[in-house]
């Protein structure tokens, strides 16, 4: 578990409202943005996150102190977006291509020059666009290891699957959206001939 | 669309790869596999360049206002509530008095409405406070936590 996460859940545990205000304010926002990718529009995001911390704050007794908190809070924020996509069909008027518009997205790479962060934006506003052409399976995957940044341990304790299935699902998440990059014309423009890429890697 | 590679080497292998979590073994077997297979080598380089665009992905943040404070403690709670009984009461007391004094005061009627007016815009201010309250109270979505 983080450090900070580590004593700030020991605080929250002995009652202390600074240090479960410091959690919920630290863990809503991943919950959100996680949320926004999964169903695609603001509102049941913020709902979805909302709903997440309630649960969250809930269950704070019950955790176990020695896990790490985020993947907790990604399966909290998995099963509502399930939970709602059973409910009710989510409202795909407000899509990922209009929050792309509206500039949802942002990319920030200071260290890039003007040009290649043109590059980059666009090939990151693609790829969000693509997420929405995926299965909800391969969606999820694709979120919490491209976009959150979980290992692969951590991916199996949250959708509950082992660890060679992650690895096998997430890799047929990449090549669909890659596939759907290269039909846009998004990739394959500078082909790689050498093996200079297996070397520095 | 791009080329499928037609050697024995496990697909999923290359993300593995990319991302770092391979046994020892299995990233040797990609190495050795990249150096003489250009259709994985361009594949990787593909994905990582996808990987470096989502990593860098930055969402643009919520609003503060659009956050519910998580709630209060509970003596806080009390406090706010007995003070909101305790107006509401004085301010039955005293509003039937002022009216009593109102309607019998030997004032015009002109004078007496003057009077009114000011009261009742005061009034409805404070209602449309107090009906505020009541909804956020209704729609708190921390109201089931227990703290």
């Amino acid at each position: 578990m983080d450090n900070d996460d580590g004593s700030l859940l020991v605080r929250a545990l002995t009652g202390d409202p600074s240090a479960q205000e410091n959690l919920v304010r630290r863990y809503r926002v991943v919950a959100y943005n996680t949320a926004l990718q999964l169903v695609g529009n603001r509102e049941d995001a913020l709902d979805i996150a909302h709903e997440a911390m309630v649960r969250f704050l809930r269950a704070l007794g019950r955790i176990d102190g020695s896990r790490p908190l985020r993947p907790w809070v990604y399966q909290i924020v998995r099963n509502l977006v399930r939970d709602r996509c059973r409910r009710q069909a989510l409202r795909q008027a407000e899509s990922l291509e209009t929050l792309l518009a509206e500039g949802a997205f942002e990319p920030t790479d200071a260290g890039l020059d003007p040009e290649a962060q043109a590059i980059r934006r666009d090939l990151q506003r693609r790829l969000s666009a693509a997420l929405a052409s995926l299965t909800e399976q391969q969606r999820e995957i694709v979120v919490l290891r491209d976009y959150q940044d979980l290992s692969y341990q951590e991916i199996a304790q949250v959708l509950a699957i082992p660890r060679g299935t992650v690895m096998s699902r997430l890799h047929g998440a990449r090549m669909r959206l890659r596939e759907i990059l290269h039909d846009s014309g998004a990739l394959g423009s500078s082909p790689v001939t050498g093996g200079s890429d297996a070397a520095r890697l | 669309m791009p080329p499928d590679c037609d050697r024995r080497l496990e697909p999923e292998l290359l993300s593995g790869y990319l991302d770092g979590e391979l046994f020892q073994a299995e990233e040797q077997r990609v190495r050795i596999h990249l150096e003489d297979c250009a259709v994985c080598r361009q594949a990787l380089a593909e994905l990582r360049q996808m990987r470096e665009a989502t990593m860098s992905t930055r969402f643009e943040p919520v609003p503060d206002e659009q956050w519910r404070e998580t709630p209060k403690g509970p003596a806080s709670r009390l406090l706010r509530g007995s003070g909101w009984v305790l107006f509401v009461l004085w301010l039955i007391v005293v509003g039937g008095y002022a009216a009593f004094q109102l309607i019998t005061a030997p004032e015009s009627l002109w004078e007496k409405l003057l009077v009114v007016g000011g009261l009742s815009a005061v009034v409805l201010l404070f209602l449309s406070v107090l009906l505020d309250r009541l909804h956020d109270a209704r729609s708190d979505r921390y109201k089931g936590v227990k703290r």
